[in-house]
C-alpha cells in the first residue's frame, strides 16, 4: 500500500486528459525572488520550526519550485503563480504573523470550495499497489499544490523523517502491535 | 555464410532458452540440472544480483522527486504511466522506455509493460502466488469457450509442489477447493482490523478470507540459503530489487542454481529475431539474434529451444519465424498465433475507513495483503456471466499523506501528522478474462530500431468482463459493509485496458490439436517438436489468480519431458 491521502497527480492527470485528445504543455517554471519569499513563508506556516526543523530548514521551498518545473505542467504553473500574485497583491509578507495565518485560513476555505469540482478516488491497479487519482478541470489550485508539496517535501526529507518518525529502513520483521502507546510516532521505512 | 567451425561450435548448445524472466529462469535451472549445456538469450542488459539493484538501499530523500515521475519520464514511459506505479523514480530503471520501444494500439488500447534485463519481470512481479484449481482447467471445455485444456490439475500438482519448495511461498493452508494450498513457509500476520474483517465476512457471508500467498522467504530452508537467499526484512521496497534475495526471482534463485551446474551460458543484449526452421528435419535448428547495441546478427544452434520471452515477446518471435512450411509464423497452422490475448481485469473494488482499533498498529511494512478467493459461479452460486474474480487488499493506518486532504496547518498540524492516523481498508478485484480470438496482436509494417516489426494490438473487454465488474465493485462494498466499516467508496474504473494487470497470456495457446492451438499438452509446438513455450503465451484460459506459479510449474514439467524425449532420441 502506498502512503495514504489523496494527491493530485498532474502527470497522471495529464495522461487521463490525453485520452480525450488534450495534452497539457510542460513548459518551464521559474519563480522571481519575491515569489520565492512568499513560497518560503507559506511553507513555513504549514510546517513551522518547533522543537524539530521547519519547512525552510528541510529545504522545502527549493523542492517546491523544482517539483513544479519537473513534474507539473502549464495548468498548475498558471494556477500556482496566480495564487502567488494574489498573496503579493494582498501584501502577505508585510502582514503580522497572525494576519498571515488568517489569510491562509481563508485561502484554505476558498480552495476547499474550488476543489469541489475535483473528484478523488483510490483505485487498486496491481498487486499491493493503489493509485490515487484527482481529476478536475484546469490547474489544481495554488493552496492545494502548495500544501501537498510542502508535506511531501518535508516528511520525506532527512530532517523531516528523522525529526518526525521512528525511521527503520530495515525493520527486519513484521509484527502486529495491540497496545500502542498514545504518543507513538509513526514508523517510517 | 559463416564456415568457421570453431565459431559454430562455440555457438552450439544442447538447449537455448529465450528470455531470463520467471519462466526462462526455471527452464535454465531445470535443463542445466538435468545435464544439458544451456545458453540463455536475454534481449536486455545484464543486471547482477544485489550489486545491480542501484536504488535498493536509498533513503526516501535520495530520490530527487521523492519517487514521482517527471514530465519527461511521463512522456517516455507513456504506457507505464497508465499503471500509476511503474515509472516511479524508485524502480523506473528496471522498466522499459515506451517511446524507444514503440507499439501500436488500435481500438481498445493495450498496456504493454516491459522489462528487458537479466531476470525480466521476475524482479518486478507482485509475488502473489496461487495454484489454479481443478475447475480452472475444466471450464473451457464445459462451457465451450476457447479451446479445451489438454491437461488438468493432477498433471500440474506435483510440479506445483516441486517449484513451491524451491521458490519459497509464504501462506496459510486453508483446505479450500477453490484455492488449493501450496507447500507453505509460515504465513505473514494479519492486522487487527483485517482479522475482524475476515471473521465478519466468514460469519455473515460465508466467504473465506486468507492472508496473501507470496513468494517471500519467511523461514528459509537449506535449498534457499545455499543460494545466498535470506529472510524477508519487511521493507516493502521489493520492486527496487531485493538485496536479501528474500523474494523469488530469476536473479535470486533459478539463475544462480543454473550457474552452479557449470553448464549455463548467459548471452545478454541478444534480441532473438527468429527461430531458424529446418524444413528437412521439421525441427528448429537454432535462433538468429541481433545484438541490441551493435546490431550485429549472429546464429546460435541447439537441439531444443525453450521460448520464454513473455507471452507477447515469445509469440512475436514465432510470428517472425517465417518459412515456406510456416508462412505466417512457426507452428501457426491453427491461425491462433497472436490471438486470445488475456490478462486479469482490475481497477474495480471498494475502500472504506475503519472506526476504532486505535491501539492497534504494526511494525514493519508487509509486502503483502489479504486474499479473498473466488466465490462467484462457485458451488451453487450462478451469475449472468461466467467465471469469477478474487480480491487483494488489506487494512493499514494512514500516514502523513492524510494531511493533504485535511484542514489546517501550523505547529499542531505538523505534530499530529507524526502519529499514525485512522485505519483505512480497501479491496480490488482481479477478474478472469475470457479468450477471444479477436483480441490479438499482429506484426505491423513499421520497423523498430533493430529492424524488427513493431507490434500492433487490438484488444477489448467483452460483455462477460463488463458484467463481472459490476459484481466486483458491489461485492467489495458489501463485504466492507458486513465488517461495519464506514465511508465506503465503491469504484469501477472505466479507463482501463487489457494489459494493465501485466499478466499477458494466451497468444500461443495450449490445446488438444494442431487445428485449435499452437502447443500440445507438453508445451511443445505441435509439429515442431523441439520448440517449447512455457510462459503466459501457452495459457488456454486465464483463471482469476495470479499466473506466475503456473508458468513455473509448467516450465519444470515441460523441461522434464523435453530432456526425457531428448534421451529417447525423439527430438533428433
Amino acid at each position: 500500500m502506498l502512503v495514504g491521502g489523496v494527491f493530485s497527480a498532474p502527470t497522471l492527470f495529464a495522461m487521463e486528459a490525453k485520452n480525450a485528445g488534450i495534452v497539457a504543455e510542460a513548459g518551464t517554471f521559474v519563480l522571481t525572488d519575491g515569489q520565492r519569499k512568499i513560497v518560503a513563508a507559506v511553507a513555513e506556516h504549514i510546517i513551522p520550526k518547533t522543537t524539530t526543523a521547519g519547512a525552510i530548514e528541510a529545504g522545502v521551498p527549493a523542492f517546491i519550485e523544482m517539483m513544479l518545473n519537473d513534474c507539473y505542467k502549464k495548468p498548475e504553473h498558471v494556477s500556482f503563480k496566480k495564487g502567488l500574485d494574489n498573496l503579493a497583491k494582498a501584501k502577505f509578507l508585510d502582514q503580522s504573523h497572525d494576519a498571515q495565518v488568517a489569510m491562509l485560513t481563508l485561502l484554505e476555505a476558498d480552495t476547499k470550495e474550488l476543489m469541489r469540482s475535483y473528484s478523488a478516488s483510490k483505485v487498486k491497479v496491481g498487486d499491493n499497489v493503489d493509485k490515487d487519482i484527482l481529476e478536475g478541470a484546469g490547474g489544481v489550485p495554488f493552496w492545494r499544490v502548495m500544501k501537498e508539496l510542502t508535506l511531501l517535501g518535508y516528511y520525506t526529507s532527512e530532517k523531516g523523517i528523522e525529526g518526525s518518525f521512528e525511521y527503520h529502513p530495515v525493520p527486519g520483521k513484521f509484527e502486529v502491535i495491540s497496545n500502542m502507546k498514545p504518543d507513538q510516532k509513526s514508523f517510517a521505512y | 555464410m559463416n564456415l568457421n567451425i570453431d565459431a559454430i561450435k562455440s555457438q552450439t548448445f544442447d538447449a537455448i532458452v529465450i528470455g531470463s524472466g520467471i519462466s526462462g529462469g526455471w527452464a535454465a535451472k531445470e535443463l542445466t540440472e538435468k545435464g544439458l549445456k544451456v545458453a540463455v538469450m536475454e534481449r536486455g542488459r545484464e543486471i547482477k544480483h544485489i550489486e545491480g539493484y542501484e536504488t535498493a538501499m536509498k533513503n526516501p530523500w535520495e530520490f530527487d522527486h521523492r519517487g514521482r515521475p517527471t514530465n519527461m519520464a511521463a512522456e517516455e514511459y507513456w504506457a507505464g504511466m497508465r499503471t500509476g506505479y511503474t515509472p516511479n523514480e524508485e524502480h523506473r530503471y528496471l522498466f522499459e522506455n515506451d517511446k524507444q520501444n514503440p507499439y501500436i494500439e488500435k481500438k481498445g488500447g493495450f498496456d504493454w509493460i516491459r522489462a528487458y534485463h537479466t531476470g525480466g519481470k521476475s524482479l518486478l512481479w507482485g509475488r502473489q502466488t496461487y495454484r489454479w484449481n481443478r475447475e480452472d482447467f475444466l471450464a473451457n471445455e464445459k462451457e465451450g469457450i476457447g479451446t479445451p485444456w489438454p491437461i488438468g490439475y493432477d498433471d500440474l500438482a506435483p510440479w506445483y509442489s516441486y517449484v513451491e519448495k524451491f521458490a519459497g511461498i509464504s501462506g496459510q493452508a486453508e483446505g479450500l477447493d477453490v484455492l488449493p494450498d501450496s507447500d507453505f513457509l509460515p504465513a505473514m500476520q494479519m492486522t487487527a482490523p483485517e482479522v475482524h474483517f475476515k471473521n465478519a465476512v466468514d460469519k455473515k457471508l460465508g466467504r473465506p478470507v486468507t492472508v496473501g500467498r507470496v513468494a517471500h522467504l519467511t523461514k528459509p530452508g537449506k535449498q534457499h540459503t545455499d543460494l545466498g537467499r535470506s529472510s524477508c526484512n519487511f521493507r516493502n521496497k521489493c520492486m527496487r530489487g531485493c538485496p536479501y534475495g528474500a523474494y523469488f526471482s530469476s536473479l535470486s534463485a533459478t539463475l544462480p542454481a543454473a550457474q552452479r551446474t557449470g553448464r549455463l551460458t548467459m548471452v545478454h543484449n541478444a534480441i532473438v529475431a527468429e527461430i531458424i526452421y529446418d524444413e528437412k528435419s521439421q525441427k528448429a535448428k537454432g535462433v538468429r539474434v541481433i545484438d541490441q547495441n551493435t546490431l550485429e546478427s549472429k546464429e546460435y544452434f541447439a537441439k531444443i529451444i525453450f521460448v520464454n520471452a513473455g507471452a507477447i515477446g515469445s509469440t512475436s518471435i514465432l510470428m517472425n519465424s517465417k518459412s515456406s512450411r510456416y508462412p505466417t509464423g512457426l507452428g501457426n497452422d491453427s491461425d491462433q498465433l497472436g490471438r486470445n490475448i488475456m490478462d486479469h481485469h482490475l481497477g474495480v473494488g471498494a475502500s472504506a475507513t475503519v472506526e476504532g482499533f486505535e491501539k492497534d498498529y504494526m511494525f514493519g511494512s508487509r509486502p503483502n495483503g489479504l486474499y479473498i478467493p473466488r466465490f462467484r459461479n462457485w458451488g451453487k452460486d450462478k451469475r449472468s456471466y461466467t467465471r469469477g474474480f478474487g480480491y487483494q487488499g488489506g487494512a493499514s493506518r494512514e500516514g502523513w499523506g492524510r494531511g493533504v486532504g485535511q484542514d489546517g496547518f501550523g505547529a499542531q498540524f505538523k505534530e499530529s501528522l507524526t502519529h499514525p492516523g485512522q485505519w483505512t481498508v480497501g479491496f480490488g478485484g482481479f477478474g478472469e478474462i475470457l479468450p477471444d480470438p479477436n483480441n490479438r496482436f499482429t506484426l505491423s509494417d513499421q520497423k523498430d530500431k533493430w529492424g524488427l516489426p513493431v507490434l500492433s494490438f487490438e484488444a477489448n473487454f467483452g460483455e462477460n468482463e463488463l458484467k463481472m465488474r459490476q459484481d466486483m465493485m458491489n461485492d467489495a462494498a458489501e463485504m466492507l459493509e458486513a465488517a461495519g466499516f464506514k465511508n465506503i467508496n465503491a469504484y469501477n474504473g472505466q479507463n482501463t485496458h487489457i494489459g494493465l494487470g501485466i499478466h499477458e497470456m494466451g497468444t500461443a495457446r495450449m490445446g488438444t490439436s494442431v487445428k485449435n492451438s499452437i502447443v500440445n499438452k507438453h508445451n511443445q509446438v505441435h509439429e515442431v517438436k523441439n520448440v517449447f513455450m512455457t510462459d503466459g503465451a501457452a495459457m488456454a484460459s486465464a483463471s482469476c489468480v495470479n499466473p506466475s506459479l503456473t508458468y513455473m510449474a509448467m516450465t519444470a514439467r515441460a523441461a522434464d519431458f523435453a530432456v526425457n524425449e531428448l534421451k529417447k532420441g525423439n527430438l533428433k
